[in-house]
């Protein structure tokens, strides 16, 4: 019965008919790809006109063959593990930490006044400033990539998480209350989920840190990675391989934002109550 | 269910906050009243009277500063423990991440019953609200008269002693509110749980209650407790009746001075 005076009916708008291209260039993803490859095109094309130095300037065409040499023969897969590795193994651990302290702090006052105070210190330090400090700890293996993407995406995490779990209604408390739920359920079943997109937006910002720390730190002290290749191709004035390690860095960059844009559009059912 | 035989009794409960300066603010004092086990108990008054400060104390979500509220089993006259309840939000307060179905059943889930178990109760308690067919949507795909369904199943599930109804209408637009006003008459009386409804509207009060109390502004006081005769399950119809008309004028006159006497700052509002 209440279900008819409820139900909205949202008119759907009869779309008009346009020409084909038209719509084609409406389309945002067309109008962004098709900018770049006619940016691609004119970059070849004054490239070959003018004559310049693939020294300075190479052709994205020579670009992409290097590129595609440099992973059949060059082992660059291998270095872009490694450099994934090393992100993505600092940003784990600084995920789940990062979450569980905020967490804390944002339930406990004497947890949240200590900690603030060291992230109110270390937050706005230049992370990596403190890459000489760690190479004289840690040398420059495994451990100190690790501390490094870890230090980049554990603060935006934490601080991001105390926001989201202290911005969580109350009334949904008071309701987890009310049916029966401990404290432990509570942060897990409730704060927690509520403060999901603000965790993500921490971890949005975090990963982007960790990755210039990560690919900073191998040019600095690795002999393998990413970093350490687009080093060593600049030092020896090898300026095609420099585009084409630029090359998987742009597009690791793409495809790690797009799937966090695929994720936050799931998150959606959280924003809006 | 059992018919409930736990009356709630407000044995002279003061309830202040200490203010920076000044006196403390008192939101209710000796405040003496009872619940009766299986009856629908209204209560009315102004912005700031303490209504939802009562259903907080009977909820246990607030210490009462002095006095007690006392569970008191009426077979046998002595204390008893707080029975189970269950509470209705005016703002609906449904989880946003979960879908209509683990919304009902998150309380038998806190409650550690199995998966298939809690389901089945949560799908049975959404046909009552005639949410048939919604289990999959979540929340912010729902109208407002729908969330609130979900928020009244989500309480019936637990098959509480006491169901407590916060304003449960109170954010939802006229129309939809008559309906569920309606509804909601009925699926109490079905149930037969201690009802205690807060609200700011005189019509829903006859429509639902056994008895009202009409509050003063702060510091909260029952100015009148009021019986209501008129038959139950009652429809908006029943408004209309003569004896309806009279209760609600009498209800009328007695906020219209509260109301100016909480808006010309004696008691200031919350």
């Amino acid at each position: 019965m209440a279900g008819s005076t409820d139900t909205r009916v949202a008119p759907v708008p009869a779309a008009p008919r346009r020409p084909a291209l038209r719509v084609l260039l409406d389309d945002q993803r067309v109008i962004g790809w098709g900018f770049l490859i006619a940016l691609l095109a004119v970059w070849e094309f004054v490239v070959i006109q003018a004559q310049i130095s693939p020294l300075y300037l190479p052709r994205p065409t020579r670009v992409v063959a290097v590129l595609w040499q440099g992973v059949t023969e060059g082992g660059l897969a291998t270095d872009l593990g490694l450099t994934l590795y090393r992100i993505f193994a600092g940003f784990f651990i600084a995920l789940v930490t990062g979450v569980l302290l905020g967490v804390w702090m944002a339930v406990s006052k004497p947890v949240k006044a200590m900690a603030d105070i060291l992230i109110a210190a270390l937050y706005p330090l230049p992370k990596v400033t403190l890459i000489p400090l760690l190479v004289i700890w840690l040398g420059t293996g495994g451990p100190f990539m690790l501390t490094i993407s870890f230090m980049g995406a554990f603060f935006p995490i934490v601080i991001n998480t105390v926001v989201g779990v202290q911005q969580c209604e109350q009334g949904l408390v008071l309701a987890a209350r009310d049916l029966g739920a401990n404290l432990r359920q509570i942060v897990l079943r409730v704060l927690i989920p509520s403060a999901v997109p603000s965790i993500f937006a921490g971890i949005r910002i975090g990963l982007g840190i960790s990755i210039i720390l990560v690919v900073a730190a191998e040019m600095v002290v690795a002999k393998d990675g990413l970093g350490a290749r687009l080093f060593v191709a600049g030092q020896l004035l090898d300026t095609e391989l420099v585009f084409a390690v630029l090359l998987v860095l742009a597009v690791l960059g793409i495809l790690i934002t797009k799937g966090q844009d695929l994720i936050d559009a799931r998150l959606g059912l959280w924003r809006t109550n | 269910m059992t018919t409930p035989v736990i009356d709630i009794r407000f044995e002279d409960v003061r309830l202040a906050w200490p203010t920076k300066a000044g006196p403390p603010t008192v939101a209710l004092d000796r405040m003496r009243c009872a619940l009766p086990a299986g009856k629908v108990t209204a209560i009315i008054g102004p912005s700031g009277c303490g209504k939802s400060t009562m259903l907080q104390l009977v909820r246990g979500f607030l210490e009462p500063s002095a006095g007690e509220i006392r569970f008191v089993d009426r077979r046998s006259g002595q204390s008893a423990p707080r029975p189970p309840m269950a509470t209705v939000w005016q703002g609906f307060n449904l989880f946003p991440w979960l879908t209509v179905l683990d919304n009902v059943a998150f309380g038998l889930e806190m409650n550690g019953m199995p998966k298939a178990e809690r389901h089945e109760r949560a799908r049975a308690a959404l046909a009552k609200v005639d949410l048939k067919g919604f289990e999959a949507k979540y929340p912010r795909q729902l109208s407002g008269g729908m969330r609130q369904r979900v928020g009244i199943a989500r309480a019936l599930v637990m098959r509480p002693e006491v169901l407590l109804l916060d304003e449960p209408f109170g954010a939802l637009d006229a129309q939809t509110r008559l309906v569920l006003q309606e509804q909601v008459a009925e699926i109490v009386q079905e149930t037969g749980a201690t009802v205690l409804l807060i609200t700011h509207s005189i019509e829903e009060a006859i429509l639902l209650g056994d008895t009202i109390f009409v509050m003063t502004a702060r510091p909260g006081r029952i100015a009148r407790e009021i019986e209501v005769a008129l038959p139950k399950p009652r429809t908006l119809a029943d408004l209309k009746r003569p004896e309806a008309v009279a209760l609600f004028e009498e209800i009328y006159d007695l906020l219209k001075d509260e109301v100016i006497r909480a808006m010309t700052g004696e008691g200031e509002a919350h």
